[in-house]
């Protein structure tokens, strides 16, 4: 079938991307026959079983238990040493002998045999029954927990996490149903076939599975290459995958979290036999009822799994779905106690049933996911280690607890609830142990998953803040920029370095050869710059802590005030000062007492006709920050040439002008260009106010403003990390943003359409690219923003593999309505299946949007 | 501090000497001296700070008493020959666009003369 047809039929069962199509539906094939085996090999076991003696059924456990152990180390030194396709060939080959030859064995070595006998090894066989029915339960629990590990190790080789927790439930579904099948056919042909008969659909089945395998692993030797590379600097030793797991504490919390729910399941179950036991005391009825009970749950967990599995994943994530099954049975194992004695079966079936129908269906698939983010050189040992001997250990472990407590608590003597009720204090502990161990590896999960990421770039606005003086820059280009202009000016941007503490050896180097650089260009006029005379030395001298002091006390003498004062009254008078004087005036300001006069002629000259005027009058503003000066400023916002400075002078007052600067931002009679500087000097301010009255302005949902919004948030938050955000109000600002960018993306899809319009026209790429930084950016304020950072970067810039890390992580840390909606947006997906889920989303953005009323001036007004 | 007066085309030169500073203020200072001179009628005045060692802020404070007191009557008071150090201290104080300071005493003279 071509991969786009398949594609599409498998698009209707689940998530899948058409490039993963063959080799999911190859998985979902190996899944649903390994079960199907499964569950034709498991009743016959347990037929077998049932035909030995009783006292020794719990016997058989502890064999397993013990001697999995071995297996484990076998299996790990295979595992290490072979190349995987070779590995599993070779494995479900021996599955085919074995089944042959313990068919061999059951057809005519059990005692009551039709078939007559010679030579040595039948009547040898025939002798130590029922030994060989202990190797075949022995046999079949290893096929189970081998088969089924084999098959999750593919999954980990052939899909990323992205990719498995897509497609997880989609072979989840190919294991019940082959489960259902294998059941249905094994009850239906056993009467027809003969129980070791049954036997033999096992090798034709592990044929195709045989078959699959050379197959999905053919043409993938680079895979190959990768495993065998990664696995081959591991030491193949069963001690050394025990080591790997305590020295890993995510494996070791990981081992814990499911060893605890075994050994919940396995006291469930005795409950539940007790409660069997009790309830139904004849042999065939019980049998009926535990085969229907086994169905039941099967069909139960089919149905479950197909409507509730992949939903609870999406909309609650990981955790929530961890946590569902030692939730209900933490809960359901504390109603035994009010439970009545009669109705005990019904709660046993409960019981049971929801601790099958969780392991069948998202217990299941999860604990499979836990172990994608394990890097490969411990992943398949460490894998192989818990699923086969933590696993069985811990049935071991369940069935020692109840033997413990059969042996110190006259156990035998007390009513079947009682025992029923003894165990599930036992099962209520477990429970909870395995809720904390949970909690523990989600937290560790997701450390595992960042640890593949790494930031590419930092923070502009720290590595400004931290690296970069602005405004000492800004004042040296100044002080360059008036020895050019007037020595006296040059001699007050120097002494202004200098009080900054700013003027360092090396720049005064750089300023004393640069003022022989602009001597050397004004040769013509005898060291005559612009009608001023230059004095060298001046920069020495005035560095001198001495002249500091000196300039520091004039100002501070009234005498000096009376005659400053006097000139800037005649400034302000108008009288013919040229520019440079002006200048001047409005540099020198910046050091003076801020009298009447002072804040009077400052006015006046923030008022000027020039611009350089101004721009000095801005900066001595600054340092005044005189609530006069304040509408004079918001004026010259309106000035391109003098915005800049005059947006410094106004973030330099700091907090106390928010409320004045809010009214400015939310004038929309103001124009555009003056109130999108509002929300830069806001940041700058960066107080609980600025960022408030921003994110009011952002629920207004103002496109033009949205932008500088945006980035004044991102700027707060990344400077003042302490201040909060409305996480309500941030993820609608968010939502809205997604809005737009689907309407980019459909739009574009639109114009691709049609022939007239080039492809630049409709490719919305560069303008998404831009939607997407944006929703980032806010997406920091309310979420970890190392994690958001990283992920942003990671998924814009990384390689696949961290661009999946980067979805993981995301998965596990944003609200369920960013998720639902950004997901799409930053999948990698074909242009083609984004807008198809674009399309089937809009409407439900639509109705979450009008749902947030814009406040458009909140509670400041 | 020693200051020595002399006229030169009606102008009162000034010629001070040694430390204009608080910690050498003896006998009179810098702007009674100027006073002094007003007093006597002179409006043209011309300080002659080439002698001057040292000079703190007391004696810039000295040196701008003198002339507001000679700008309240109407006359002019003009500084020359002043060290680079406060030549750069007037120039961070503005006080080199209110005082009027020459390189040496001709021009400083010829300053008074010109319309």
């Amino acid at each position: 079938m071509p991969n786009e047809r398949l594609h599409r039929l498998l698009c209707r069962f689940t998530d899948i991307r058409p490039d993963e199509a063959e080799q999911a539906l190859q998985l979902f094939l190996y899944f649903f026959l390994t079960t199907f085996s499964i569950y034709i090999i498991k009743p016959i076991k347990e037929s077998f079983l049932i035909d030995v003696t009783p006292a020794w059924w719990p016997y058989a456990d502890f064999i397993t238990a013990g001697l999995i152990g071995f297996v484990v180390a076998f299996n790990t030194r295979l595992l290490n040493r072979w190349p995987r396709r070779k590995y599993f060939s070779w494995a479900t080959i021996s599955f085919i002998v074995l089944i042959i030859l313990f068919w061999c064995v059951f057809k005519t070595g059990a005692p009551d045999s039709p078939i007559p006998f010679t030579g040595t090894i039948i009547p040898w066989i025939q002798r130590s029954w029922p030994v060989p029915v202990f190797v075949f339960c022995f046999w079949s629990d290893i096929f189970i927990v081998m088969s089924v590990t084999h098959f999750w190790l593919a999954v980990n080789d052939v899909f990323n996490h992205r990719q498995a927790k897509r497609t997880i439930s989609f072979f989840v579904t190919g294991g019940l149903l082959g489960g259902i099948i294998g059941s249905l056919s094994a009850s239906r042909l056993a009467h027809t076939m003969g129980p070791e008969n049954l036997l033999l659909i096992g090798p034709v089945v592990l044929l195709l599975i045989l078959a699959i395998i050379n197959h999905l692993y053919a043409g993938r030797k680079k895979l190959e290459k990768d495993i065998s590379t990664e696995t081959a600097r591991m030491k193949p030793d069963y001690l050394e995958s025990l080591r790997s797991i305590r020295k890993n504490k995510y494996l070791r919390i990981l081992a814990g979290a499911i060893a605890s729910a075994i050994i919940v399941g396995s006291l469930i179950n005795t409950q539940f036999k007790i409660a069997v036991r009790q309830a139904i005391p004849t042999d065939e009825a019980r049998t009926s009822f535990l085969a229907s009970f086994f169905l039941a749950i099967l069909l139960i967990s089919a149905i479950f799994h197909l409507l509730s599995t992949g939903q609870i994943l999406k909309n609650f994530g990981i955790r929530f779905g961890l946590l569902l099954a030692p939730s209900v049975l933490c809960l359901g194992t504390l109603a035994v106690f009010l439970f009545p004695a009669a109705g005990i079966i019904a709660w046993a079936c409960f019981i049971r049933g929801s601790d099958k129908t969780f392991d069948n269906t998202i217990s299941q698939s999860l604990r499979e996911l836990l172990y994608i983010p394990i890097p490969p050189s411990i992943k398949y040992e460490a894998k192989i280690f818990i699923d086969m001997f933590v696993n069985k250990v811990a049935v071991g472990l369940g069935a020692a607890l109840f033997w413990i407590l059969y042996r110190i608590s006259s156990f035998d003597r007390i009513s079947s609830i009682e025992q029923i009720r003894q165990l599930g204090i036992l099962i209520f502990c477990f429970a909870i142990l395995s809720i904390i161990l949970i909690w523990k590896i989600h937290a560790e999960y997701l450390a595992t998953v960042k640890k593949d990421l790494s930031r590419k770039w930092q923070d502009p606005h720290k590595v400004l803040a931290e690296n970069m003086d602005v405004d000492r820059a800004r004042l040296i280009a100044d002080t360059l920029q008036s020895r050019e202009v007037s020595s006296t000016l040059y001699a007050m941007n120097l002494f202004h370095l200098i009080r900054k503490e700013t003027l360092t050896p090396e720049l005064k180097e750089f300023l004393t050869f640069r003022e022989g650089e602009v001597k050397a260009r004004s040769m013509d006029s005898l060291l005559d710059v612009a009608g001023e005379v230059f004095y060298p030395g001046i920069e020495e001298t005035l560095a001198e802590k001495e002249t500091e002091t000196m300039v520091t006390e004039i100002m501070d003498l009234d005498v000096y005030r009376k005659a400053m004062e006097a000139r800037f009254r005649a400034i302000i008078k108008d009288e013919a000062f040229t520019e440079i004087e002006r200048m001047e005036a409005a540099k020198l300001i910046g050091f003076m007492k801020p009298t009447p006069i002072v804040i009077q002629c400052l006015d006046h000259l923030l008022r000027d006709s020039s611009l350089s005027v101004i721009n000095y009058a801005l900066s001595s503003a600054a340092m005044h920050r005189c609530a006069e000066h304040v509408s004079p400023i918001i004026a010259l916002l309106e000035n391109p040439m003098s915005r800049y400075e005059a947006q410094n002078a106004l973030a330099s007052y700091g907090p106390g002008i928010e409320d004045i600067l809010r009214v400015q931002l939310q004038n929309e009679a103001y124009p555009l260009e003056v109130r999108s500087t509002i929300p830069d000097i806001l940041a700058r301010i960066g107080n609980q106010k600025a960022a408030d009255i921003l994110c009011v302005q952002l629920s207004c949902g103002n496109e033009e403003l949205e932008a500088d919004l945006v980035d004044s948030l991102y700027k707060i938050h990344s400077m003042h990390p302490k201040i909060h955000f409305k996480k309500k109000t941030i993820e609608n600002g968010v939502l809205s943003i997604v809005r737009k960018t689907y309407n980019l993306y459909l739009s574009g899809a639109e114009n691709k359409l049609s022939p007239d319009l080039p492809d630049s026209v409709s490719d919305p790429n560069p303008a998404v690219g831009i939607m997407i930084k944006r929703i980032f950016d806010l997406l920091t304020l309310i979420y970890p923003s190392d994690d958001i950072v990283k992920a942003y970067q990671n998924i814009t810039q990384g390689t696949h593999k961290k661009a999946d890390a980067s979805l993981e992580l995301l998965d596990n840390v944003l609200g369920r309505d960013i998720r639902l909606y950004l997901f799409p947006l930053i999948e990698d997906l074909p242009l083609e299946e984004r807008i198809r889920h674009l399309k089937r989303l809009v409407k439900g953005l639509d109705q979450r949007l009008v749902m947030v009323k814009p406040r458009v001036v909140g509670r400041f007004v | 501090m020693q200051i020595t007066t002399q006229d030169r085309s009606g102008v009162a030169v000034l010629y001070v000497s040694g430390e204009l500073s608080r910690l050498h203020v003896t006998g009179q200072t810098l702007h009674q001296a100027v006073k002094s001179q007003l007093e006597q009628g002179k409006r043209n005045i011309l300080l002659n700070l080439g002698e001057v060692d040292f000079i703190d802020s007391f004696g810039v404070g000295e040196i701008l008493a003198s002339f507001t007191s000679t700008q309240n009557l109407g006359g002019k008071i003009k500084l020359a020959r002043i060290s680079r150090k406060l030549d750069f201290v007037f120039m961070v104080t503005g006080l080199k666009r209110v005082l009027d300071v020459f390189d040496n005493e001709t021009s400083a003279l010829q300053s008074f003369t010109r319309r």
